[in-house]
């Protein structure tokens, strides 16, 4: 219960806060979403605003200088500049997709389970269509190569589906001033006081609600 | 990540350069950059200026901390002091790297300085090296890294997390025996005999 409602909480935060989020403020948080994707083991939520704002200011943008002279100054700065905001949202996304194909049964099941609590899911549209097609494929693939196998069971290999190493080191920044991180499961008093600005190498496991709640950021 | 990329970020930070043509204002998505006045300086963030001098438009300005002494200074805390001291950028090796292959024409002494920038490297390297090595021994789940550069922190990247993580691995209680464990068994499942299960 706890988790739905900082979440909901979150996604207000979220919605006012775009309305006043200026463009470089904008890159500056999708660059930090980017950096934290690649970084962390698990899919993290997907950035559904930050993609889209960014893409449609790329777009009037592109508009905007297909009048100018090929070879003009201007003209090249800002097809820079967009190539620059396009590698970031394309490898982002791509990094997203390398997730899913590793881990798409867990990730699937984990959307299943957030789906019924209500909860937000982590994959866009898209994401969410691939990976179903995706898992279809690779069942498909199972089930006929399997088929020349006799007496091995057909479902046998569904059973030990590819997790994410949630206990997997990460370098992170924390953003803010956080207390009380445990460090070690078997000892609670070991814990540990993030300042604002500090870095630190902690298991991900520790610090992903952080990350998710935008306490943190991945290094 | 690779050092690509995190050169692509440190290509964020802001230099000053000297343009050699006039421009208005050009209203970039990420602000304002110019206007450009030949002869006098502007701030532009790094990859527009390497992309300038490229085409012979412009001179960069080397910042503030990009001169013999200051790095002499930096070189000498760095080796007298046991800890990490904090670096002049965020990003001195890249921006070290881009300007000084870009445009040594522009900085004096330019190749004094890629020595102290190399030596600094090699020492904070060397410091690393060591605190890495006492980090493992301890076999400890935590360490603070104040004061280390982005790409520094990626040099021991695919190493040192998944060194510990394997650490980890052997501590915990063997899968299996115990199921009442803090964790839901599906994240003690390991990755590797999974794959290979496959």
């Amino acid at each position: 219960m706890d988790d739905i409602s900082s979440e909901d909480i979150l996604l207000e935060e979220d919605e006012s806060e775009m309305m006043h989020l200026t463009p470089a403020q904008l890159v500056d948080r999708m660059q930090e979403t980017w950096i934290n994707e690649i970084r962390a083991p698990e899919i993290l939520p997907y950035k559904y605003e930050y993609v889209e704002c960014l893409l449609e200011h790329i777009n009037s943008m592109e508009e905007n200088i297909e009048t100018l002279q090929t070879a003009s100054l201007v003209k090249v700065v800002h097809q820079l500049e967009i190539d620059r905001f396009r590698y970031i949202i394309a490898s982002y996304l791509r990094t997203r997709l390398e997730k899913i194909e590793l881990h798409v049964f867990h990730i699937l099941k984990e959307e299943d389970t957030r789906i019924e609590k209500n909860e937000l899911p982590y994959l866009s549209d898209g994401e969410l269509q691939f990976a179903q097609e995706y898992k279809n494929s690779i069942e498909q693939h199972f089930q006929s190569v399997l088929s020349f196998w006799p007496g091995m069971p057909p479902d046998d290999w569904k059973n030990n589906p590819v997790v994410p190493n949630l206990d997997s080191f990460v370098f992170l920044k924390s953003k803010e001033n956080v207390e009380g991180v445990i460090i070690d499961d078997s000892d609670e008093n070991d814990i540990v006081d993030l300042k604002e600005g500090s870095q630190v190498i902690l298991s991900y496991s520790k610090i992903a609600d952080l990350l998710k709640n935008d306490k943190v950021s991945l290094l | 990540m690779n050092p690509d990329d995190i050169e692509f970020i440190a290509e964020n930070e802001l230099v000053q350069v000297i343009s050699n043509f006039n421009s208005p204002v050009i209203a970039l998505i990420k602000g304002n950059v110019g206007p450009f006045r030949a002869g006098l300086t502007t701030h532009v963030p790094l990859w527009l200026a390497v992309n300038l001098r490229q085409r012979r438009q412009c001179k960069i300005v080397p910042p503030s901390w990009m001169n013999v002494d200051d790095l002499e200074e930096c070189k000498t805390r760095e080796k007298n002091l046991r800890i990490f001291t904090k670096m002049p950028s965020d990003h001195y090796i890249e921006v070290a790297k881009l300007l000084l292959d870009c445009s040594s024409d522009d900085i004096p002494q330019a190749d004094e300085i890629r020595t102290i920038i190399k030596d600094i490297w090699d020492i904070r390297m060397a410091k690393i090296r060591n605190s890495v090595n006492s980090l493992i021994k301890n076999s400890s789940s935590f360490a603070a890294l104040d004061n280390l550069t982005m790409f520094e922190i990626n040099s021991m990247m695919p190493l040192v997390p998944a060194c510990l993580s394997q650490i980890m691995r052997l501590k915990k209680p063997p899968r299996g025996l115990n199921t009442q464990s803090q964790f839901p068994s599906s994240i003690l499942i390991n990755t590797t005999n999974t794959t290979n299960s496959l």
